[in-house]
């Protein structure tokens, strides 16, 4: 047994009911784990051609030396997949308790391939892996699923991820969800696992994490503990989670408002009933495993339910709809929560058809006689249900937005503000420059969480300590300046690295780089800790960027250029008409101009994007670029 | 004024920090099942009741025990097991009436709090108070002043008037 790792990659073929296992070892020296080795399994395992619902395409959970650790935040796990929603690599990324119990049953990663003919669950207890019948779980929610397995393995604290009725139905913006509400929100891969037949995989270990410092770690640790604990963003989190930031987000124009319609809705800003829906209702604020941070508000209000929420949906179920009654939003939140879709891209899809109304480019006859008006709460939450059920127009949005447009016209496909097929992240892009870029060049068309974008935000608190932090790390007090294009490539590219430091780790990277340790000098002490290894902070950059280039060559062999790094045309066409940053508007040239300075700091060619052989044979991926790029 | 290990359930977010770090304190390894200390949990309630010993006046583990392996600390106050006489019979597991006597689920070693010698290492990652390490007569009298606190409201319920 390896320190850190468990040493193990489990394979399962679904159509074969095989089950084997692979060392990690091999893996670890270039990608070290989770995120940035889930990377390098996708591109390996992956046929060019096959179709996200294909049985060859493989769906693969990672989880990183770190995960499970007496480290703080470290209950992290990475899924990816051919993404049904933008035909590229999926990052889908989820936290709760189920990670850890993997490695303490005895694996880093499960590959799965193929498809069961019947609906099965994974079974793994200790090192035995069992695919079992489902048929009795099929069309349960996610929350009964969870008690179901339990109930029926005997053991209430079996961890359980699993699909809700939408993956079943191969809604392609379907979710995993683990616990109350913790999910592996975006790109799809709930689908994925609906189309294997796969409804879940309970997990329970009582083997350990070895580590190789094991006192130096704990007194490490302790500080760590400690240090979070302290932090005023943190304490913030924990006591209000993100409700009295959301009113402050919108007045900034950083959140938008509707369907990327305008930012600086001063009834969202005025009337915001989140702090008091929290005092009502919050039972307590949860974390996911062996984290003091507590960023997620467990709910309980009567009538609706129970569970927890954080971040994305405080926004998505009121601004992104025009919706200011915080019932609508937990009931929505809830809803998705339980059938297994994605809150992002619902309340896109939601917010789209809204637009689309409000335009007169639809009518209530296009959507099943439901009046699509702006915050109705009948709109929100039939929309929802139709969407789960695939039941009317529900079964059009369930197809994504961009095939529901198409078959309301013509008008309603420019509507339709997407990012390499996502829903963007809901930022608005018009006054902060940056985020735009990271947006636009990103993974999957989402700069979220980016120590980069935080910046230009945190601008609007303290704007010269905030340019001179970034003169200190990024090299240009422009960088903090939302406004400004200059100084915006490097924040992208070091915050892009230190991101995946984290997620390689299988630590959360809100804690590490981006709210209390501000760039990756902790996670790499902690990870030589865990592992024992004595590798230089540059070491574990060098892998991120590593994983950075193989994510974009997945990309690139499925066909993607330079011209997909891009953001909805709204942005560089509508400016903002009110607010704080009215008339901001993204130029089209110095957006392409930063897109340059992007390139040219990656070392990928400016023309089409793409890595160039020099670059990527300095990363170790000769062969990578061997077939992609063509023999040199 | 001895000290004790006090748990208040209804503050715990079910992070399981007590029990990882507690593993890694005495077993050098990250592992919830060899902690010394246990979160129930029922995630869908928001519920999660902490397991600790509870260092019974008259400990049905030391009770128990053929060998007299149990026998309690008098300076920290916590029971602990001496390993050269234990024989392993698991009789103080089953003996516990609060399921807190646990097992090393590898080699079957009893895995007993021992209060880290009076400096509980779970106390010091707990996030929300829900443990604590405090002087019994403190706790106590909070209990008190806290119970004391709810009889006006109790009183007036009964009888039916205001509140």
């Amino acid at each position: 047994m390896m320190n850190g790792w468990t040493g193990k990659i489990l394979n399962v073929d679904l159509s074969e009911g095989k089950i084997t296992t692979e060392p990690t070892e091999p893996y670890v020296g270039n990608y070290i784990g989770g995120r940035g080795l889930g990377v390098r399994l996708i591109y390996d395992h992956y046929a060019p051609g096959t179709d996200a619902f294909d049985p060859g395409n493989p769906l693969i959970f990672n989880t990183g030396p770190l995960t499970g650790t007496a480290v703080p935040g470290s209950g992290r796990v990475d899924v990816t997949a051919l993404s049904p929603m933008s035909k590229l690599r999926a990052k889908s990324n989820f936290g709760g308790y189920w990670g850890p119990e993997l490695k303490y049953a005895g694996y880093d990663h499960i590959i799965f391939q193929g498809k069961s003919e019947k609906p099965c669950y994974l079974w793994i207890k200790d090192g035995r892996v069992e695919i079992r019948d489902a048929e009795n779980l099929w069309g349960m929610d996610t929350f009964e699923t969870q008690k179901a397995l339990q109930q029926e393995l005997g053991d209430p604290e079996i961890k359980v991820v699993c699909i809700g009725p939408a993956g079943e139905r191969l809604v392609q913006f379907a979710c995993l969800i683990t616990e109350t509400g913790d999910a592996a929100g975006r790109t799809g891969m709930g689908a994925v696992m609906g189309s294997k037949n796969l409804k879940a995989i309970a997990v329970r270990g009582s083997g350990g994490v070895q580590v190789a410092r094991p006192e130096e770690l704990l007194e490490v640790s302790i500080k760590v503990n400690q240090e979070i604990r302290e932090n005023p963003a943190y304490q913030e989190l924990a006591n209000w989670g993100v409700s009295r930031s959301i009113p402050m987000m919108y007045e900034h124009s950083f959140f938008p408002v509707g369907y990327f319609e305008d930012v600086c809705w001063e009834d969202i800003i005025k009337n915001y009933q989140g702090i008091e829906f929290m005092e009502k209702y919050q039972l307590k604020s949860l974390g996911c495993f062996n984290c003091p941070g507590r960023c997620m508000s467990f709910f309980s209000v009567p009538e609706i339910g129970k569970g927890v929420t954080s971040c994305e949906p405080f926004s998505g179920f009121t601004g992104a709809v025009w919706n200011l009654d915080m019932d609508v939003f937990w009931e929505a939140t809830v809803l998705c929560n339980r059938m297994g879709i994605d809150g992002t891209e619902t309340s896109a899809c939601i917010g789209l058809l809204m637009e689309l109304y409000h335009d007169k480019i639809i009518t209530a006859e296009d959507t099943d006689d439901v009046a699509m008006e702006r915050g109705s709460k009948e709109a929100i939450l039939t929309t929802i249900r139709k969407i789960a059920d695939r039941e009317g127009y529900g079964d059009l949005l369930a197809q994504g937005q961009m095939a529901a447009a198409e078959k309301f016209g013509p008008e309603a496909v420019e509507k339709v503000d997407q990012i390499k097929g996502l829903a963007p992240h809901a930022y608005e892009y018009r006054a902060y420059k940056g985020t735009g870029l990271m947006a636009a060049v990103g993974h999957r068309g989402d700069p979220l969480p980016l120590r980069g974008s935080l910046l230009e935000f945190d601008w609007n608190m303290s704007a010269e300590w905030f340019q001179q932090v970034a003169k200190e790390k990024y090299g240009s007090e422009e960088s903090a300046i939302p406004t400004s294009y200059e100084g915006k490539a490097l924040p992208a590219f070091i915050s892009e690295h230190m991101e995946r430091v984290a997620d390689n780790l299988g630590i959360c990277k809100w804690i590490y780089t981006l709210f209390v340790y501000e760039d990756a000098e902790m996670p790499t002490r902690l990870f030589n800790l865990v592992t024992g290894k004595d590798w230089k902070i540059d070491k574990l950059l060098k892998v991120s960027e590593r994983v950075r280039n193989l994510e974009r060559m997945f990309d690139v062999r499925q066909g993607l250029r330079r011209a997909d790094d891009t953001l909805p045309k709204k942005f560089f066409e509508q400016p903002l008409s009110k607010g704080k940053f009215k008339g901001e508007v993204m130029d089209k040239e110095k957006f392409e101009q930063m897109k340059d300075e992007y390139y040219e700091i990656r070392g990928w060619d400016k023309e089409t994007g793409i890595p160039t052989r020099e670059k990527l044979e300095e990363l170790d991926l000769g062969d990578v670029a061997d077939e992609v790029l063509g023999r040199a | 004024m001895i000290k004790t290990l006090i748990v208040d359930a209804q503050k715990c977010s079910g992070c399981r920090a007590c029990e990882t770090y507690c593993s890694l304190k005495h077993e050098g390894v990250c592992n919830p099942a060899k902690g010394r200390i246990h979160i129930v949990k029922w995630e869908q309630d928001g519920t999660f009741v902490p397991i600790n010993c509870m260092r019974c006046e008259a400990p049905a583990c030391e009770l128990i025990c053929p060998k007299h392996a149990t026998y309690r600390n008098y300076t920290t106050g916590a029971m602990e097991v001496d390993p050269y006489l234990c024989i392993g019979c698991m009789s103080c597991v089953f003996a516990c009436p609060f399921g807190a006597t646990f097992v090393d689920p590898d080699d079957g070693r009893i895995l007993k709090c021992d209060l880290c010698a009076g400096d509980p290492t779970c106390v010091k990652v707990c996030p929300t108070g829900a443990l604590t390490y405090e002087e019994i007569s403190k706790e106590t009298y909070l209990k008190l002043i806290e119970n004391a606190d709810r009889i006006p409201l109790l009183v007036r319920e009964a009888i039916g008037g205001e509140e």
